[in-house]
């Protein structure tokens, strides 16, 4: 537990996470509601936020929320649906300015905080359902942001291979779900959803700011006097042990100028586990960094790439290269990454590699406790994760990473699945 | 030596800046953030992609640079003779980074340990040129990809189509990083002469922020400077082409692979480039305001487009204003750009007529000022707007004394000048036909 925090239950289990301090210029909140990520849920996750911030009780419609935010000095709401491991996260945040910056005495905590409660706990409710057409403008919405993925090649090529990889997993499932699924979502439904949710799913609420605790848990109490008397669920955890059974390659055809080769691995180490810091350091000196090898080799040394790096989904024990490269020499990149990987598994790691990266994620930790954002979400991975490390905890375990648990780490790293994004025979368009 | 050093005060945010006027003329800021564990530090030349064209007094004769060269001059000054420079920040825990603009050229790193030492590394990397023809040849590869990857990006494309649509001359209608072609012909000799000129400490600029002690820091800053015995350079002579009234081209439609089509309109300001400070800033806000009355997400525009299924919530609105050029620029993706442009134009002419009423001018007022003192919790945000906003000679800091005095009257008075129908284009994406 981290010092300065504090901890509080609501009297309907709502799980309050206080982070007192004076440093930031707002007041920033976040509710989130923890769900088990399947495939056929999915479309009614995502749903949910996006109808929720259409209109509440009080605020019966957008332009009427969006207008009180706006007098309280455009303060932010923000709904969002998180993929984190297995977890689908349905996300409320809200920031305003603090008050005294503003000559305002002292009402922004609880006029912030009623119009969120408002949104999450009091939604607008007809003839026990959501309204019909928030809920058939949210789905056309959501549709629409599914196909638009293929906007952006690089998370395009991204989320394809992870598709590909976890296909028979609850974690291939986007985290807008399948379209097919929305024909079949229906306001009423969809309502008796959410109550359920709302009543048994566990929920985590952060504040930070300069707040006084007692002000905050009385405001938090009265503004979340909701009724969720469900017995509270507990969710499943991620599957982090799927084996592979040889590489699956995949090449798809696009009109496009450059490649994208994204490799998934899988780690089979998890946020809690003993080598987790080891794996952030074997990533870290991989391709989480320009110092990093992929950078230097790739890049920097054979000038193929622009962009190559590594990264971890922290939650479902995954790893990623990715790289955008020209076609013709997507043979020679593969070469220098596989040869990179066969160096990390010999240990051909030199001290100021294996030093520098220890210093960068330190850096990047610590540089977490300068935004109220990162600060949430830091903890908030704990809760999905199963364990709370502290900022100064997880730099001691990095640290005390040496060549041996890098080892151990890569000895269990397997490549599971290459996909390429590759422009279409005989050029572009 | 230090040749100035003045104190700036901002009573809204609680802020104390101090500004330290360093030999040979360069400007140092260094805003103390008690309780902060990151510290940040951005290194900026006023030199982006469109100073192409360009002398240095007394000197008559003009040097004309082909497209990309700031931009390739960023990337090449990560590499010396010592190695490459992300190695020496790595070794003390922090994390650089550079980014090239229309109008500067940054350098920055941020750290929670090693702070000064780290600073040391920034002012010498920056100040220590080195290219040759195998580095120069081995960057056209790297950025080479760079632009492939932009000519794959919808929006970027979207974007430089329409200021290609707006702009006959000026040189903010080509890429930031340049075209394969004109990469082609960058010489490491063509490197120096630029570097030369404006890497200049007179041409250039720093902002330090963190939980740290401005004396110490400014006098690192004068000792770094004093060593490489600058000697002061003639003003340098920006030239840019005349740019007429009209637009180049009315229309840009490209064929991408996107799921809907991409649309964005566009307004060329004829006024923005002759101001400066306070009524460059002034005009900033006023346009910031009156889009935001006309096309925020609280107005009744925007719910009923959203609502008919004519833009989704990332459909936005913004306002570009620097010394030589400015840009209105009003759009997102949409099933159907027709009727989306209609709409827009209509309420383009109808804002006049309509008016702005106080509640509306206060309540987006309100929202203006609170969305500022929000972002200063972002040292980034704070550091990299301070310096270029500084660079058109304004000063962040004055922005909410500026915000309390403007008038909706003046607001609605520059839909007429400002987003005038005979000085639009419009830019589409689309995808391809189906073959």
């Amino acid at each position: 537990m981290q010092k300065g925090y504090s901890y509080h239950y609501l009297p309907n289990g709502i799980r309050l996470i206080f982070m007192p301090t004076e440093k930031f210029k707002t007041i920033s909140m976040g509710l989130f509601l923890h769900q088990e990520l399947k495939p056929d849920l999915a479309a009614s996750n995502a749903l949910l936020p996006s109808v929720l911030e259409q209109g509440s009780r009080l605020y019966p419609d957008y332009l009427t929320l969006q207008r009180e935010l706006e007098n309280l000095y455009g303060a932010d709401i923000n709904t969002d649906i998180m993929k984190s491991g297995e977890r689908h996260i349905l996300a409320f945040t809200m920031e305003t300015a603090h008050d005294k910056f503003l000559g305002e005495n002292g009402r922004l905590l609880f006029d912030g905080m009623s119009i969120l409660g408002s949104v999450v706990g009091d939604p607008l409710v007809v003839d026990g359902a959501f309204r019909e057409d928030y809920v058939r403008q949210e789905k056309n919405q959501l549709v629409k942001d599914i196909r638009a993925m293929l906007n952006d090649k690089v998370s395009y090529a991204l989320e394809r291979c992870i598709s590909l990889m976890c296909a028979d997993e609850n974690y291939g499932v986007y985290k807008l779900g399948r379209i097919e699924d929305y024909d079949r979502v229906d306001q009423a439904g969809l309502y008796r959803y959410y109550r359920d949710l709302f009543a048994r799913n566990p929920i985590d609420f952060y504040v930070i700011g300069d707040l006084e605790e007692e002000e905050v848990v009385g405001t938090a109490g009265q503004v979340f006097n909701f009724n969720r008397n469900g017995e509270q669920l507990t969710l499943a955890e991620t599957d982090i042990m799927h084996p592979v059974h040889g590489v699956r390659q995949q090449e798809e055809e696009m009109s496009v100028n450059q490649s994208k080769m994204v490799m998934g691995f899988r780690t089979y180490t998890g946020y809690r586990d003993e080598l987790y810091s080891a794996l952030l350091v074997y990533s870290g000196i991989l391709g989480g960094f320009p110092h990093s090898k992929l950078f230097m080799n790739v890049r920097e040394e054979a000038g193929l790439a622009y962009y190559i790096h590594s990264r971890l989904e922290k939650h479902k024990g995954l790893m990623v290269i990715a790289a955008g490269i020209n076609y013709d020499e997507r043979e020679k990149a593969r070469e220098i990454i596989d040869l990179q990987l066969t160096d990390m598994a010999a240990g051909n790691i030199s001290d100021s590699e294996l030093d520098n990266t220890r210093r960068g994620l330190c850096n990047q930790l610590r540089s977490k406790q300068d935004s109220p954002g990162q600060l949430i979400s830091f903890h908030l991975d704990g809760s999905v994760g199963g364990k709370t490390y502290s900022i100064g905890e997880l730099e001691t375990a990095i640290n005390a990473v040496g060549r041996e648990e890098i080892k151990a780490v890569a000895e269990r790293i397997k490549l599971d699945t290459v996909y390429l994004l590759r422009p279409r025979e005989g050029g572009a368009s | 030596m230090t040749e100035h050093y003045r104190l700036i005060e901002n009573r809204e945010l609680q802020e104390t800046l101090y500004h330290y006027r360093v030999h040979p003329g360069m400007d140092l800021y260094v805003l103390p953030r008690p309780g902060y564990r990151k510290k940040y530090a951005i290194f900026s030349t006023r030199f982006g992609s469109i100073d192409n064209r360009f002398r240095v007094e007394p000197d008559q004769e003009l040097t004309v640079l082909p497209d990309g060269v700031a931009h390739f001059l960023e990337h090449k000054l990560f590499e010396d003779e010592r190695g490459n420079v992300f190695d020496r920040f790595a070794a003390l825990g922090a994390s650089a980074n550079a980014f090239t603009s229309f109008t500067q050229t940054s350098y920055l790193f941020s750290c929670t340990e090693n702070f000064e030492q780290s600073l040391e590394q920034l002012l010498e990397f920056v100040q220590e040129p080195y290219f040759t023809e195998q580095t120069v040849q081995k960057e056209q590869g790297i950025i080479g990809q760079e632009i492939k990857m932009y000519e794959d990006h919808p929006h970027w494309r979207v974007f430089f189509n329409l200021l290609e649509g707006l702009y006959v001359e000026h040189p903010v209608r080509n890429d930031i990083a340049g075209t394969l072609e004109s990469i082609s012909r960058i010489t490491p000799d063509l490197l120096y002469r630029t570097y030369r000129t404006f890497y200049h400490p007179s041409n250039m600029a720093l902002f330090v922020v963190g939980d740290l002690d401005p004396g110490r820091i400014g006098a690192l800053v004068e000792e770094n400077l004093a060593a490489h015995n600058y000697r002061p350079m003639g003003a340098i002579v920006r030239s840019y082409p005349g740019e007429p009234a009209e637009i180049a081209r009315q229309r840009t439609v490209q064929e991408l692979v996107v799921s809907e089509p991409i649309f964005l309109l566009g307004f060329k300001d004829m006024v923005a480039g002759e101001l400066q400070g306070r009524e460059l800033m002034r005009r900033e806000i006023l346009m910031e305001l009156l889009l935001d009355v006309m096309f925020g997400s609280s107005e009744a525009l925007y719910n009923d487009l959203y609502r008919e299924d004519l833009i989704d919530e990332n459909f936005d609105s913004e306002y570009t204003a620097e010394n030589t050029y400015g840009y209105t620029m009003i759009g997102g993706e949409t099933r159907d750009p027709e009727q989306l442009y209609r709409r827009i134009m209509e309420a383009v002419a109808g804002i006049k007529k309509e008016g702005i009423s106080k509640e509306q001018f206060e309540r987006h007022r309100r929202k203006v000022l609170g969305s500022y003192i929000r972002r200063f919790n972002s040292l980034e945000f704070i550091a990299n707007n301070f310096l270029s906003f500084r660079f058109k000679g304004i000063d962040l800091f004055q922005l909410p004394s500026i915000l309390h005095e403007v008038r909706r009257e003046e607001a609605l008075a520059l839909v007429e000048e400002n987003l005038d129908p005979d000085r639009h284009a419009v830019s589409l994406i689309v995808p391809p036909e189906e073959e």
